[in-house]
């Protein structure tokens, strides 16, 4: 099978590259390990698109045009919603998993990608001008050939395959990873303080682990039902490793296991959870950050709080620096003056190869950066980019050329 | 057994121990949920408060009235110390 463009993932950033560049005129194959398309926004169940709209007073305006402000309308739609929340200093927009999916499925549809669900991309190689792919579904091997890649991996797997530079903070300094599970049965329940008051007690009395103390319940907008999270370490037993299936496997055991304990503990104890159960467990637990690339561009901590805009941004990075390195909540840190830094084409331009370009969680920038990049509104615009660049790629065309033709799809940004 | 905290040392607690992100002289009477403490942030601070003074704070305590600023605060804990 012969592609112009093969998208690795089909998480936010995925999606976003796909769809992009098959209304590029592009063919487009998506390699996709699970059944459906978001990635953690829908396997792992986090429910807000956060860095759609810019920082500071006045009403909320979205950071970036094109695919972010679309999938912004698609999920306004869908959950019913007015427009986004004002938490603190940010704006998020509520986001359910089951919509999510559904935009995507239609998305792929009306743009005309293909979609290959149930592969897992375990080669890659150089081919002449373009790149060989091989995938895997159910113990049968698929050779799929293309002119450019995009890597929406998460994890930045291809550059893994391809053997290309990429990065890993330290374990210890790892944004942790959290365990996101629905709840249903719950009407007019104790929540919020009171709730965490509950729990706290719990853990003091030793009805529940320690662990439960990283947890937290959010409605899910739909009635009766919602969804908690819980702070994990990665490193109950040994070091947090997000690559590893043996730690992967332990977190999410322990995941369901924290749950369970904080579900069976509110039934017994807390007003209006007596009917409570456990609705649906997550695909698989959320990994905030793992692997990335090594690009043209490393963006910077310091560019991100300093606002900084380069000559060929490509998107404008509009959440704050959110560090999750402990689990004890978010730590986040504001850019000077709210003022969104821009993300640079060489942040999605591998270091030493032309025709793969990175998108989302895994493009190229440090750890301090990620704590902003990583949000699943930023990750659209990401891959609306690497969409657009990698449809020039595949022409044979100048890849430069995509800032211009953002702005001729979708105007400048802010 | 402590005394009740003042306001000050609340608001240095609750810096020190990263529960809220609050500004140099933060107001005794400062809002605390505005300045961006959320329920998981009250969670550890029901911790905290037991370790640092032994003030042992229920559910039934974990209200808006005995948590929004600094100054309700101390006066919880001093109840929950006495
Ligand atoms: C607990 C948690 C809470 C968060 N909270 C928020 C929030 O409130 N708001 C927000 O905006 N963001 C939040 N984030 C961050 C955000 O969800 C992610 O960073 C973002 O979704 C990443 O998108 P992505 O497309 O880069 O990668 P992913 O969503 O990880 O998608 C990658 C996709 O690639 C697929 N894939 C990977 N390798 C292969 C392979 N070899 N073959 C085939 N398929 C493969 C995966 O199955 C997956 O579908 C949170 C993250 C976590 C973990």
């Amino acid at each position: 099978m012969t592609a112009d463009v093969i998208v690795l993932g089909a998480g936010s950033a995925g999606l976003a590259a796909a769809v992009t560049a098959a209304r590029e005129g592009a063919k487009v194959v998506v390699l996709e390990r699970h059944g459906f398309a978001g990635g953690m926004g829908t396997a792992s169940l986090v429910h807000t698109f956060c860095g759609l709209y810019l920082l500071g007073e006045g009403p909320p305006r979205l950071a970036n045009p094109g695919f972010p402000a679309e999938m912004a309308e698609r999920m306004l739609r869908a959950t019913g919603d007015d427009g986004p929340v004002r938490m603190g200093r940010v704006w998020v927009l509520r986001q359910h998993p089951v919509e999510f999916v559904r935009i995507a499925d239609e998305l792929f549809r009306e743009s005309g990608v293909e979609v290959l669900f149930h592969s897992e991309a375990l080669r890659a190689e150089r081919d002449g001008d373009g790149w060989t792919v091989e995938a895997v579904c159910r113990g049968q091997r698929k050779v799929l050939k293309a002119k450019a890649l995009v890597d929406a991996s998460g994890d930045a797997v291809l550059a893994d395959l391809l053997g290309a530079a990429a990065e890993r903070t330290e374990s210890a300094l790892l944004q942790r990873p959290a365990y996101v599970f629905g709840v249903q049965g719950v009407v007019e329940a104790e929540e919020g303080l009171a709730l965490a008051g509950r729990i706290v007690d719990g853990v003091r009395r030793g009805e529940l682990p320690k662990e439960a103390l990283g947890l937290h319940f959010r409605s899910s907008g739909r009635a009766g039902e919602i969804f908690g999270s819980i702070d994990l370490s990665g490193a109950e037993e040994g070091d947090y490793d997000p690559l590893d299936a043996g730690c992967l496997s332990r977190l999410e055991v322990r995941g369901r296991q924290v749950a369970s304990a904080a579900v069976d503990f509110l039934k017994r104890e807390a007003a209006g959870w007596a009917a409570a159960y456990v609705s649906h467990w997550p695909v698989r637990a959320g990994v905030r950050e793992s692997r990335r690339w090594i690009g043209r561009h490393v963006l910077s901590e310091a560019e991100v709080l300093a606002g900084t805009r380069h000559a060929d941004d490509i998107a404008l990075a509009a959440w704050p620096l959110e560090f999750r390195e402990t689990t004890r909540g978010p730590k986040l840190r504001f850019p000077e003056e709210d003022r969104a830094a821009g993300i640079p084409l060489g942040c999605l331009m591998p270091r030493d190869l032309d025709g793969v370009f990175a998108a989302g969680r895994c493009l190229s920038c440090d750890h301090g950066a990620q704590a902003s990049l990583r949000v699943m509104g930023t990750c659209f615009a990401t891959g609306q980019a690497a969409g657009v660049a990698a449809v020039l790629a595949a022409r044979g065309e100048a890849v430069e050329g995509t800032l211009l033709r953002l702005r001729e799809l979708h105007g400048s940004p802010e | 057994m402590k005394e009740m905290p003042t306001a000050e040392e609340v608001v240095a607690m609750l810096r020190e121990e990263g529960i809220a992100d609050l500004e140099d002289g933060f107001a005794a009477d400062g809002n605390l949920f505005e300045a961006g403490m959320d329920s998981m942030a009250v969670m550890q601070l029901i911790v905290v408060v037991e370790e640092r003074f032994g003030a042992v704070i229920g559910p039934e305590d974990a209200g808006r009235e005995n948590l929004e600023t600094p100054e309700a605060l101390a006066r919880l804990i001093g109840r929950r110390t006495a």
